[in-house]
């Protein structure tokens, strides 16, 4: 198959969207508009899903959008080598299909052929069994060349139910738990032995994420997350050579003496907090437990700490792009959400704090389930956006592109950026 | 069938040859390097492992594969136009080269495997092109070549 022609199709109406960003490259269009409108696996494309040699679904911490748990695949590679990490969705919703075509998957939007796409390579650890029996890759699990570790699936801010809006964290737990044998709390012990196994494998892993539910409990709010990362981390980094090792948490907004001991007791190497709104009275209505435990304007103190303590170009915080648009409280047009959104953002950019999004895919376990994204057009708005607040603050992003996240449109654009 | 002559083929697999990638930057300025491990893979593509995420070239083939801007390889005295295709940075591919440079070079990192899709090839020897060059435009020859 001659792929330098795979691009070249029908028009489709993606085509509207690349040719009026000429700065953003068509795959790009493509990846972000399948994670906003999700996908759907024919049979055939299921019948190509080989589970010795590609990543299936149900590792997540989160959930898909069509609410099902069951064999597919994890996630594609795009022939760029970034990642379109989106959720099965059901067909009444307009998904893009992936399909057979020649004997490989493909991307159809309305039947239309538009790239070819590969299924996520497993790694040679998921054919393994932990000391305690439980299917590795339920321990560990990996995106093309990150290990991905959540230690808690639990978030201590649905105790009295002021989880965010948008998350199914405690009702994926429940499935997860029930369905796929995926401890609650992992070991930090098993965990390294786990990542130990997984290192073995040549030229397949660049970075070490973890992430988990916040837990509010310890001395200080939130010690015992903290004490729990730390000890996770000891367990990584006995298999390092160095003190520090390429590594990403998404944690709390912890204080800096919470985050000073995460940085000099462990190999972690940055720093990711997510705000997920950039709008204070958006955040105490959508986040209500980040808002009742440490508060919107301390939430962005602290990423800022952070910065005196990882270093620029090694702190960033999350979006859920498209919340800020939903439901009553929501900006009543894209125009104003982006224009805010992007205000509060070169604030953090001129204090070294860089902003990336995902794709809101609303779930049905979540409260804001039945409510619809933003368009195509504003998430490619928004990406450039976000990019552009990098170039003007000379923000490396490195920690977070494409090979150790790609969930992020925006820091896919700054992978052209020789920094 | 193949663009390339199974001449030209043989040449691109002889690890001793030098082959010299070239790439456009964002200014459209020609960007040209060594390409030590270029190789062909099973399917006919040029295959240049890229070292360095954040090197001049891995940038340059990743904007000509977004934009769909040509790349140009030199081996000996043939020129291969084409366009920078794909991408492996994880998987079976990818392994098998970060296996393979990581036997030549010590302690050697590989950001990416590009697959090129030669497109065009010049043949640029020096007797083929004058030959070209004195039956397609005999005005610019100088005189004093031609006296008796
Ligand atoms: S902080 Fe919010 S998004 Fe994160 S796990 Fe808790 S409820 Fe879910």
């Amino acid at each position: 198959m001659r792929l330098a022609l795979a691009g070249k199709t029908a028009p489709t109406p993606i085509d509207e969207v690349v040719r009026r960003y000429p700065d953003v490259p068509r795959l790009l269009v493509i990846k972000t508009d399948v994670q906003r409108r999700g996908v759907f696996y024919s049979d055939a494309a299921l019948a190509l899903l080989d589970e010795t040699q590609h990543q299936t679904t149900g590792t997540h911490i989160f959930g898909a959008r069509d609410g099902l748990i069951a064999l597919r695949p994890e996630s594609l590679l795009l022939r760029d080598g970034s990642s379109i990490i989106t959720t099965p969705t059901p067909l009444e919703e307009n998904p893009y299909v992936v399909d057979a075509k020649d004997g490989v998957p493909w991307l159809f939007d309305d039947g239309i052929p538009l790239e070819a796409v590969d299924y996520w390579p497993a790694p040679d650890f998921y054919a393994r069994t932990s000391s305690s029996g439980v299917p590795m890759k339920n321990i560990v699990s990996a995106r093309p060349q990150r290990l991905n570790i959540f230690p808690y699936r639990y978030c201590t801010f649905w105790n009295n139910n002021k989880g965010c809006s948008f998350c199914d964290i405690v009702s994926q737990l429940k499935k997860g738990g029930k369905e796929l044998n995926i401890p609650a709390k992992l070991d930090p012990r098993e965990v390294g032995d786990v990542i130990g196994e997984a290192l073995k494998e040549p030229g397949r892993f660049s970075s070490v994420f973890l992430t988990s539910g916040s837990i509010v409990s310890g001395q200080e709010a939130f010690d015992d997350e903290v004490d729990y990362y730390i000890q996770i981390l000891h367990e990584v980094g006995r298999h390092f050579k160095a003190p520090k090792f390429p590594s990403q948490i998404i944690g709390t907004a912890f204080t800096k003496k919470q985050l000073q001991r995460l940085y000099d007791e462990t190999g972690l190497m940055s720093y990711t907090s997510d705000i997920e709104v950039l709008n204070e009275e958006l955040f105490n209505k959508l986040c209500p437990g980040k808002a009742e435990w440490i508060g919107y304007r301390e939430w962005k103190k602290r990423l800022v700490d952070a910065v005196e303590v990882f270093g620029p170009g090694r702190v960033n915080t999350g979006l859920v792009a498209g919340i800020e648009l939903a439901g009553p409280h929501g900006f009543s047009s894209e125009d104003e959400a982006l224009e805010r959104t992007l205000d509060e953002a070169e604030e953090l950019a001129r204090q070294g704090v860089s902003t990336v999004f995902i794709v809101w895919s609303p779930r049905p376990d979540t409260p804001l389930g039945d409510q619809k994204n933003a368009s195509l057009d504003y998430y490619i708005r928004l990406a450039r956006g976000l990019h552009a607040l990098r170039v003007k603050y000379r923000l490396p992003i490195g920690f977070d592109d494409y090979r150790h996240c790609g969930n992020h449109p925006d820091s896919d654009l700054s992978r052209l950026l020789p920094y | 069938m193949s663009l390339l002559s199974s001449a030209l083929r043989e040449y691109i697999q002889d690890r001793s040859a030098v082959k010299v990638l070239a790439t456009l930057d964002g200014n459209d300025a020609p960007y040209a390097v060594v390409s030590p491990f270029l190789q062909l893979d099973e399917q006919g593509h040029l295959v240049h492992l890229e070292l360095l995420e954040k090197s001049v070239t891995n940038r340059n083939l990743l904007r000509s594969l977004w934009f769909d801007r040509k790349i140009s390889v030199s081996v000996g005295s043939y020129v291969i136009k084409g366009s920078p295709v794909k991408a492996h940075i994880s998987g079976p591919v990818f392994r098998r080269y970060y296996e393979q440079v990581r036997c030549v070079l010590d302690d050697a990192d590989l950001s990416c495997v590009w697959l090129i899709e030669p497109e065009e090839v010049v043949d640029e020897t020096y007797a083929t092109r004058k030959q070209q060059e004195e039956e397609q435009f005999p005005f610019s020859v100088h005189l004093d070549r031609l006296t008796n």
